[in-house]
Formats: C-alpha cells, structure tokens, sequence
C-alpha cells in the first residue's frame, strides 16, 4: 500500500474493472454445499456491489454510454451530483448474466446502492422526479 | 417479432386483474413502452412490480424484447413506493 498514489481523490465517475481473470478462489475457500460452483464473476460482482457505496452496472462508460438507458441514467446521477463507480458489462457477456442471476433484473442499467438494487433507468427516472432518488442514496 | 397488442395480452393474462397499455415506441417491434395497473401490485415496492411483470417474458427480455420500459401502478392510488 505504500506505492506512489495521487494524492487527489478520483473524480466522479469512478471506473470499476472487476477482477475477472484474478479472482480464483482456492478450494479451500468454496462452499462446503455440493450444488455451489466456484463463480468468481458473481463473486467480483457482489464484492464490487459491496465496496461501492453507488454502483451503475451500465453498458458503455459514463463518457461513451452505448444505449439510451445507460446514457439517461447516467445523467441522472450526474445531475445530482452523487459521486458513483461505473462497470462496463459489455466486454464479456458473462458479466449481464451473473449480475441479472444475483439481482433478479433482467435489464440494464442496474443502480445500486448501500449494497440494494434500487432498480433501471425506469425506475431511477421516476424516483428522480419524485425526490425520493436522493434519499435512497443518503 | 412481438407486438404490442401481444404483450398487453400477456401481461393481462399473466397478471390477475391487471391492465396494460404498451406501445412499440421504436416502432421496430423490439423496443416497449408499458404503463401496468394491478390490484396484484398492491404493497409490494416498485422493484417488486416491475419484477412481477418482467417475469411474464422471461429470457426474452433482453432478446427479442430489447427493452420493456415500464410504468406500474396500483389501481385507485398512483404514488407507491
């Protein structure tokens, strides 16, 4: 930890890569229960929902949203000017079907926050509009 | 291709008591727009609601059906939270 790091913070938005090709846990470490596989995308998912205080799970980065859903989202939590982590699902497909298999929701975007899907770009919007989005992100 | 006739039917259909007004707001057949109203949806949160009618299409949400935008209320009272 003692390595050269700027001093300043990152500026929001925050980039997440999740760790995908590091995360192998050793057998020791998997469940004792037979039907559980070692999932270290779903692992690296939760632990990225976890650390992250606000987490988008967007298809496309902040700077280049590459759907309309994502892109609106995105303006939302900028207009609020909450300071939020950003995961790409779009470079492995793998990352859209663990994210949907642990959230129960089949679309993307995905906002999180406090470790709780607060819902797509529907329900951001609609929560936006009706002040209760600030709240959920308190 | 799905239309939007079909998915207000399904909707209804899978969802007691419930109406649907859908359109197509592409206009390529892939992309809906939803507004759902249910007595079923009464005291569940929204996330809940729209999980309720995303579960009527399964694995074709994300496949053929790109997008299902969705608005849900509770028949007599509007806000929910």
């Amino acid at each position: 930890m003692s390595s050269t790091r700027p001093l300043s913070e990152t500026p929001s938005p925050e980039k997440t890569e999740l760790p995908m090709s590091s995360a192998q846990p050793s057998p020791a470490e998997q469940p004792a229960s037979g039907a559980a596989e070692s999932n270290p995308i779903r692992d690296a998912i939760g632990e990225a929902i976890e650390q992250h205080k606000v987490i988008l799970f967007m298809k496309g980065t902040p700077e280049a949203p590459a759907c309309g859903f994502s892109a609106r989202t995105v303006a939302v939590l900028q207009a609020m000017e909450v300071p939020f982590a950003a995961v790409d699902v779009l470079p492995d497909p793998r990352i859209r079907g663990e994210l949907s298999a642990i959230s129960s929701w089949p679309t993307i975007p995905q906002l999180f926050a406090n470790g709780e899907l607060i819902g797509g770009c529907d329900i951001v919007t609609e929560m936006y509009e009706s002040g209760e989005l600030a709240e959920a992100l308190q | 291709m799905p239309r939007p006739d079909e998915i207000k039917q399904r909707i209804e259909a899978s969802i007691p008591g419930a109406r649907a007004d859908v359109e197509d707001y592409s206009g390529g057949g892939d992309h809906f727009r939803a507004t759902v109203t249910a007595a079923a949806f009464q005291g569940l949160s929204r996330i809940e609601q729209h999980r309720l009618v995303y579960a009527v299409f399964g694995d074709e949400i994300g496949g053929p059906i790109h997008a299902l935008s969705l608005k849900t209320k509770t028949p007599e009272k509007t806000p929910i939270t």
